[in-house]
């Protein structure tokens, strides 16, 4: 001890970093990556190779060499885009659009407002629906290839079950055992294939305190009260509550993206407004909109207004 | 439900390392340097000169003001000095240089070990004796007892608050003394419960020192038995949490009650007093003994356990005594804390002399307090989930280096009670109560601006 260090308090300081939260992100989305990778085989390794690696990339290369900033690649957030994106994808994507998306989110997304927290938009929703609009065919290709185990699965092969609700009304998916469902038997890009899978990874994250249940928990039971109520009324047309839950992404989506720091609203009660708002807006996409399955646009047209949340949507300030 | 306050808090480790060390009396060095500014407000000024032989306990400094207090010599023996000397921060503040001779104290303090129970009736004499003694609260904020003990004119105490949480990290002085004084605490909670008109009081001690809990309960239940004046004192379990001893925290805890901003605890009818600064009233209106002592923890991680000390010290000796007396700076220490680690001090001067306030001795390693490099805010709200104040950091961070005043003002920056818990929570190392600290202190002066102007 030569000097002593003098700065102002406090003194210490949480172990918990950017870097570990990412982290803790990587981790609770392992379930859902080591399921998609057993049931679609290479095919969905190399999507995720490719979506992880271009996205680390992109951000090194591009804080380093345009932005010149101190270079963030280390704190994992990347990372978690790349597996993002890599899951919202059908396992058939080739390579090249993959790369497209990742350079769509990372570089357009993220980089563009000034990277990490700086975006208003999630980076691997807005690669995902850029890579929706541009390759229709390609992205609603949902052919299951051959996975590691559970090669007799393809009873829904070529469509999901909301792709199928859509075309075929509520008799196309009757068939459909929710047990499997739950476990990994839906059709659909490899994020959406393993509700269990993704739960587990929900209650990682709450235990690690990463993220408050608020905005997950608002978005689940508004799907389920809004489609209960359509159900209820005319069970013949529109699709009941547990299917609505458990398919088109929608765990994926309310656990991992829905919740994602940057762009969702800091305070508890502003997470709920926001929840709730991407239930409704996901439902109506559903039940009426042009596409069979509405999280991702509904979570982009909510992450636009969270800046008009935060505005109003304050913590309740001690003794006012 | 183990009671707590409503907003916010954090849970960082408690590291009570020193827990079971026992107060120990520090041996009086040959010269202590007594400051003249041991509490908050005016610095007292000096009544010695040099040359003057003084005992232990006789006034040395007069209170400069309403908020101000007296100070007593710790030793008997001559005055050296009176003139400027570095405080821990490094500031120059007045401090009576005394060279020591025999131990020789005021006649009329009592240094005997008898415990007096019997509360004296008249109020008046009580807060005369608090003032003369120059009692001032020893949660952190040095604030003269007397001046609390009176509430202003219309105002009227509802609960007397005996704060016993420590919520620091840590610190175990209070800890030890509601172990070892639980009756004279009690003693002094009755005697400022009655000054304050008979409220309840009420001894908020957190669930993690179930001993002090025992120790302090029993005290109270003892001394119902067996004296008058007791009735209305109880022993509350709160939940473990950090900053439990804010006073507004602890406020919102024991009676659900939350002061408005700018106001003061005795406006929702609350008067807060730490243990420690029962114990000085204690010893002040039964005793006559003045307040010269205190108890401080030395500790670290980087401590072995018997260097880990809780000393009984005077006031007026060096750090740096105290430090070689538990036996010497532990190399591994980077930074010295006078305080607990969340609203402590660093220590910048080790030749700094104890006030009646110290309460520690904490030495850190660099691994444990170095912060790390700032990265962008990743809007993950943590900051604003800990504040216990509701206020949003993140934001007061933003307008801050904005210098947006009016937005600041809006969003309560004024409130912040410097508790650090936003800092310690932000995981991209965002320095935010450093720059809340001083904008708050911006924004405080143009309120208190517009106050004046408001008068005139
Ligand atoms: S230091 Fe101030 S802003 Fe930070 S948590 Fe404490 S009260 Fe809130
Ligand atoms: S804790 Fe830090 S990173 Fe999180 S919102 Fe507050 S300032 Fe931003």
């Amino acid at each position: 001890m030569d000097k002593l260090l003098v700065s102002p308090s406090p003194h210490l300081h949480t172990k918990t970093s950017t870097k570990s939260l990412m982290r803790d992100v990587v981790i609770a989305l392992l379930p859902a990556v080591v399921v998609s990778v057993l049931f679609y085989g290479w095919s969905e390794l190399l999507i995720l190779g490719v979506s992880v690696a271009s996205c680390v990339l992109l951000e090194y290369v591009i804080t380093r060499y345009l932005l010149k900033k101190p270079c963030s690649v280390g704190d994992f957030s990347a990372v978690v885009t790349g597996i993002l994106l890599a899951l919202n994808l059908p396992s058939t994507t080739p390579w090249w659009i993959v790369f497209i998306g990742a350079v769509v989110a990372i570089g357009v997304a993220k980089m563009t407002f000034g990277g990490l927290g700086q975006n208003l938009f999630n980076p691997a929703i807005v690669g995902r629906v850029f890579l929706l609009i541009s390759f229709p065919a390609q992205m609603t290709d949902w052919t299951r290839p051959q996975g590691f185990i559970g090669g007799g699965l393809d009873a829904l092969s070529g469509a999901t079950p909301l792709g199928l609700a859509k075309e075929g009304g509520v008799a196309a998916v009757e068939g459909l055992d929710y047990m499997d469902m739950l476990f990994y038997n839906i059709g659909g890009s490899a994020g959406e294939l393993s509700a269990i899978a993704l739960l587990i990874g929900f209650v990682y994250l709450l235990v690690r305190k990463v993220i408050r249940p608020y905005i997950t928990l608002s978005i689940l039971a508004t799907v389920a009260v809004f489609s209960g109520i359509f159900w209820a009324i005319d069970p013949m047309t529109y699709t009941d509550p547990l299917f609505n839950l458990l398919t088109g992404g929608l765990l994926l989506g309310s656990i991992f993206m829905a919740t994602d720091y940057v762009t969702s609203p800091m305070s508890n009660w502003g997470g709920v407004i926001f929840g709730v708002g991407i239930g409704i807006i996901t439902m109506l996409i559903r039940y009426f909109g042009a596409y069979p399955e509405g999280v991702s646009f509904a979570i982009l047209i909510m992450n636009s207004v969270v800046p008009l949340i935060n505005k109003v949507c304050h913590a309740k300030k001690y003794g006012r | 439900m183990m009671k707590t306050f409503s907003i916010g808090g954090i849970h960082p480790s408690d590291s009570k390392i020193s827990k079971d060390c026992k107060i120990e009396v520090l041996p009086v060095p040959s010269k202590v340097f007594i400051s003249v500014a041991q509490h908050l407000g005016a610095p007292a000024t000096p009544v010695v000169k040099v040359g003057d032989q003084v005992k232990v306990g006789q006034v040395i400094a007069e209170p400069a003001g309403f908020i101000s207090a007296y100070v007593h010599s710790s030793v008997s023996g001559t005055v050296k000095s009176v003139g400027p000397r570095k405080d821990l921060a490094g500031n120059n503040m007045t401090h009576i240089e005394i060279d020591v001779e025999g131990d020789e104290w005021i006649e009329e303090a009592d240094l005997s070990d008898t415990l007096i129970t019997a509360i004296p009736e008249d109020n008046k004499a009580i807060l005369e004796k608090i003032k003369m003694c120059g009692v001032v609260g020893l949660g952190g904020a040095t604030f003269p007892a007397h001046v609390k003990l009176c509430p202003p004119p219309g105002k009227k105490a509802d609960c007397l608050i005996l704060n016993g949480a420590e919520c620091e990290p840590y610190l175990t002085s209070d800890y030890r003394i509601m172990l070892e004084r639980s009756k004279e605490i009690v003693v002094g909670a009755a005697i400022m419960k009655q000054v304050l008109g008979g409220c309840p009081a009420v001894i908020g001690i957190e669930e993690n020192k179930p001993e002090a809990i025992k120790a302090m309960t029993a005290a109270v239940a003892e001394l119902q038995k067996t004296a008058k004046g007791y009735d209305g004192i109880s022993v509350m379990t709160l939940k473990k949490k950090y900053p439990q001893g804010g006073e507004k925290q602890l406020i919102d805890a024991v009676m659900g009650r939350q002061v408005k901003s700018m106001g003061l605890p005795i406006d929702v009818g609350a008067v807060v007093q730490n243990v420690a600064t029962s114990l000085a009233v204690y010893e002040a209106v039964q005793k006559n003994i003045p307040l010269i002592t205190n108890v401080l923890t030395v500790t670290g991680d980087c401590l072995p356990l018997e260097k880990q000390h809780n000393y009984k010290f005077r006031i007026g000796m060096p750090l740096s005594y105290i430090a070689e007396v538990a036996g010497g700076v532990p190399a591994e220490a980077a930074k010295i804390i006078s305080g607990g680690p969340m609203m402590g001090k660093a220590i910048a001067n080790m030749d700094a002399t104890t006030v009646k306030g110290s309460s520690s001795l904490l030495y850190l390693t660099a691994e444990q307090t170095v912060r790390g490099v700032e990265s962008a805010c990743i809007r993950c709200g943590k900051c604003a989930e800990a504040c216990p104040m509701g206020l949003e950091p993140f934001l007061l961070n933003k307008y801050a280096r904005n210098n947006m005043m009016d937005e600041l003002e809006e969003n309560a920056i004024q409130d912040c009670i410097e508790c650090g818990c936003c800092l310690y929570s932000c995981p991209a190392n965002i320095p935010l109560l450093d720059i809340i600290r001083l904008a708050k202190g911006d924004v405080i002066r143009i309120i208190r601006g517009r106050v004046q102007q408001g008068k005139k």
